[in-house]
């Protein structure tokens, strides 16, 4: 039978997808790079998955996993082809509210799980800028943040277990209720491995009691170096607020121009900066926070009036990529880590590149934990310009490297920065990364094709892997 | 073959799309399959695709196209401000243009003549009256029994409020589109329109030279014909401050008549819901606030007044005004699944909406809902029967006010003094 007919036999009918343009849908995520499908799957069970699984290793073909497809790296574009399995439709959650967990289907949206927990008094901590759309499923695969991880840590803080469908449609439990499983952390490797190893089903995650109380306060500066060295103070002084985000001029003009939120788009700098817990605490932490930003020479520090007030500030955070598209048709974000120590002269290289290269980019970053992402807005349909937008991509993320940052904070790595992996782990790092990776699919069939460059494993002669397609871009 | 009429979406509106997928959480269908065929993204990339020659205005295309309500609940969440409606209406021109078919050419007809003929539409509700009183109506054939289930009782009804002029015109005058079904299905709405509005001190004159807004034909990519209703309401609405339409559907397409006709703007700029001008005249002091307590009523907000007018707090201050205390039904303002045609052109999808929305009204408990359209009216009754009484919220404003002046009468009666 062929590949399609099993799958029908499978799942329904109308949950198997074909037709070319429907493929063209998926073939690619929130990045530049797009694949080809060579079908698409939307199960509803883990025994469904388990079922593609093994059809897909019947037939070879490679199986990509696929939330919302909100990623940036191209982790859920078929670049290779294969079945593209959506998760969207696995979205159960069962809360237990004794032990702030809950079981969590993969395709589970982030905020639609902090809605169904608030009844109880909980909400799920990580909150990814997209998280009014991104799944379970993804932020487990690329071990995401957002501005409340400061504090609180990344997806993997908050994961207890896992359920999996590895090769052979094998289904296991990993981790489970008790805080420190036996044996090997098994689940923690599968945390962030963007869908390379096998399958999430399900996860159980902790989930946090709501904040008491909170305060919002949004601080303008005339300098980007003032507000960067706010924010070094505030953790040099041994105090980790909930939030500390810092937008630049250009991305507040964006994202004024559509939401009217109030950001001050005459200075050159705000830093979004947030305290959570105890009345009298936030309090007091708003009044310390006030203080050093004026030290700094704040122009002035506004605080949420309301709840109304605060959730429109952070929708404005949350939405500044999208709301690039008003300037151009196309941008390319990069998401790096530097020491916070080094974040102004890292944002003046960024700079230095992007003028060279006669680029633009604009800055909105998580400033607490040093997480960058400069965004060059540019418009594909010019001769020459994506060539040029990935030279300046790739120097950047040099020039992070370069300051002793990390290739990625939270986004994965997907296939954007497959290739730069060599620049950040020796040959002997990549091999043991890979030989994790041929032990769990030794077929090759999970996501193939991310993370790891080509010629990873030691003694790998090149094997049978396509190159990256033609019109996909890196 | 790309696109072939002036109506196809222009690339800045294509190019206005990254991707991002903040659309997708709040679009009823993408909620309802969970695929990306069926979102805003999927199907801005799929004219995406179209536009650059890659697949052609197919079969699979026209399915993805049909199955979006045009409800527009994507367009206020867009940070990059795509015109989503637009660009479908425009999507739908070229669908009709490129893949003829007995269904488009009837609808074209229905959505144009039919609509547009005054004296049809009457003899038509007429029949569909009697009808309604032998019961016919309940021999029609599902996907329209749904339709006609969710009907006000047609026998009886009042006056037609077209050709009507009256009021003193102290605070301005008001050209009231009557509407095309609404004028024959609604009337108690118009006649609302009218006697709140003269109250208020505004001139009211329907004009008889006016006919059907066209937002349907719109909305279903008969474009010539759309235009060709234009042409006749631009100028017979001439010269009014402010033109006033009782259903939200047609307020927002009369605000978006810049695209549809020479001189368009004009009426554009004039135009609002009636919501929004009643919401004024008590603001403004020209109409009373009721100081009884009239108990619960829930809230339906029209797509076509929260996402594409962005009208929310107006007809929950007419309902303050009236006495209620508002009871939010839909905190997230998903569709109701009546989306003009999509009722009987997607029976199925149109129906679990309404269930959807059923389930919400009912758990609220309320008995009483408000909605400003009669789309969102008809699909709500037809999914609810007479558990709960819906009507526009000037309606229950209007009867807010005249029992509070009983009251006072009689009270006044009693106690002379």
């Amino acid at each position: 039978m062929s590949l399609v007919d099993d799958l029908r036999s499978a799942l329904s009918h109308d949950r198997v997808l074909e037709e070319p343009l429907e493929l063209h849908l998926y073939s690619k995520d929130a990045s530049m790079m797009r694949g080809e499908a060579t079908c698409v799957v939307l199960t509803e069970t883990t025994d469904e998955v388990a079922a593609v699984v093994r059809i897909a290793e019947d037939h070879r073909v490679p199986i990509v996993a696929r939330g919302a497809g909100t990623g940036l790296t191209a982790g859920a574009s078929p670049t290779e082809g294969g079945i593209v399995l959506s998760t969207t439709l696995m979205n159960d959650i069962e809360i237990d509210v004794d032990n702030r967990t809950a079981w969590v289907g993969a395709g589970v949206i982030n905020l639609d799980l902090s809605t169904y927990a608030e009844p109880y008094g909980l909400h799920f901590a990580p909150d990814p800028s997209s998280q009014s759309v991104c799944t379970i499923g993804g932020n487990v695969a690329n071990n995401s943040g957002g501005a409340h991880c400061l504090a609180e840590g990344a997806t993997t803080s908050h994961v207890l277990g896992l359920e999996v469908v590895l090769a052979g449609g094998e289904v296991v439990v990993l981790g489970g209720e008790a805080p420190d499983s036996p044996g090997l952390d098994i689940k923690g490797i599968i945390v962030g491995s963007e869908g390379t190893l096998g399958i999430v089903t399900s996860a159980l995650v902790r989930l946090l009691p709501l904040d008491p109380d909170v305060r919002t306060l949004l601080i303008d500066f005339e300098t980007m170096e003032e507000a960067t060295q706010t924010v070094s103070d505030m953790i040099a002084a041994g105090f980790v607020p909930a939030a500390l985000e810092i937008m630049d001029q250009k991305m507040m003009v964006a994202v004024e121009n559509w939401l009217h939120a109030g950001f001050p788009t005459d200075a050159a700098a705000m830093l979004l900066a947030e305290v959570v817990g105890e009345t009298e605490a936030v309090t007091a932490e708003a009044a310390l926070i006030s203080e050093m930003a004026y030290k700094n020479n704040a122009r002035g520090v506004e605080l949420a009036e309301d709840e109304a007030h605060r959730a429109k500030l952070w929708k404005g955070r949350k939405s500044a990529f999208g709301a690039l598209a008003q300037i151009s048709p196309d941008y390319y974000l990069h998401d790096t880590v530097v020491p916070r120590s080094r974040l102004v002269e890292t944002m003046d290289e960024v700079q230095q590149i992007a003028d060279r290269y006669g680029l633009d980019v604009y800055n909105v970053f998580h400033a607490g934990d040093g997480n960058l992402h400069p965004l060059i807005s540019f418009d594909a349909s010019e001769e020459g310009m994506l060539d040029k937008v990935q030279r300046a991509g790739e120097e950047m993320v040099a020039a992070c490297l370069r300051n002793g940052g990390a290739l990625s904070g939270e986004h994965g790595i997907g296939l954007e920065k497959r290739d730069m992996m060599r620049a950040s782990f020796t040959e002997l790092d990549l091999d043991a990364q890979a030989r994790l990776k041929e032990a769990f699919d030794p077929e090759g069939l999970f996501n193939p094709a991310k993370i790891l460059p080509e010629g990873s494993r030691c003694f790998d002669f090149g094997g049978t892997r396509r190159p990256i397609p033609e019109g996909a871009w890196v | 073959m790309g696109w072939v009429t002036e109506e196809h979406p222009t690339d800045q509106e294509l190019d206005a799309c990254v991707q991002c997928g903040l659309c997708l959480p709040l679009c009823p269908t993408f909620r309802l399959t969970g695929k990306e065929t069926a979102s805003p993204r999927g199907r801005l990339q799929a004219m995406n695709a179209v536009r650059d020659g890659l697949f052609e205005v197919d079969e699979t295309f026209e399915h993805i196209m049909d199955f979006c309500l045009g409800c527009r609940a994507c367009e206020p969440v867009c940070p990059g401000m795509v015109p989503y409606g637009r660009a479908l209406e425009g999507t739908r021109a070229e669908i009709v243009a490129q893949r003829p078919s007995a269904s488009h050419r009837l609808r074209a007809f229905l959505l144009g003549s039919l609509l547009g003929s005054r004296g049809t539409l009457n003899v038509g509700s007429t029949l569909l009256g009697f009808a309604q009183m032998l019961r016919l109506t309940e021999l029609a054939p599902r996907r329209y029994r749904r339709l006609t289930s969710g009907l006000r009782p047609l026998r009886g009804r009042s006056d037609a409020s077209v050709g009507h002029s009256g009021g003193s015109g102290a605070a301005g005058s008001v050209g009231l589109l009557s509407g095309c079904v609404q004028d024959q299905w609604f009337r108690p709405t118009n006649r609302a329109a009218i006697e709140l509005l003269e109250m208020a001190g505004y001139r009211v004159e329907a004009p008889l030279a006016q006919t059907c807004c066209g937002a349907l034909a719109a909305h279903d990519g008969k474009a010539p014909e759309a235009r060709s209703l234009a042409a006749i309401n631009t100028p017979a609405f001439d010269g009014y401050d402010m033109i006033v339409a009782t259903a939200a559907g047609c307020s927002a397409h009369l605000r978006e008549y810049a695209h549809w006709a020479d001189d368009g703007e004009s009426v554009g700029s004039r135009s609002i819901d009636i919501t929004v001008a009643i919401a004024e005249a008590i603001e403004r002091g020209l109409l009373p606030r009721v100081e009884t307590d009239n108990g619960e009523i829930g809230i339906q907000d029209p797509c076509h007044l929260r996402h594409a007018q962005r009208v929310t707090a107006e007809p929950r201050a007419i309902l303050e005004a009236a006495g209620y205390q508002v009871v939010e039904i839909d905190p997230a303002g998903m569709c109701c699944g009546a989306a003009g045609l999509y009722t009987i052109l997607q029976p199925e999808a149109s129906q679990e909406l309404g269930n959807q929305k059923a389930e919400q009204i009912r758990s609220t408990g309320v008995k009483r809902v408000a909605s400003a359209n009669s789309g969102c009216e008809m699909q709500m009754r037809s999914a609810l029967g007479d558990e709960v009484e819906i009507r526009h919220p000037i309606e229950w404003y209007l009867d807010a006010i005249e029992a509070a002046r009983t009251r006072v009468n009689v009270a006044a009666v009693k106690d002379p003094s």
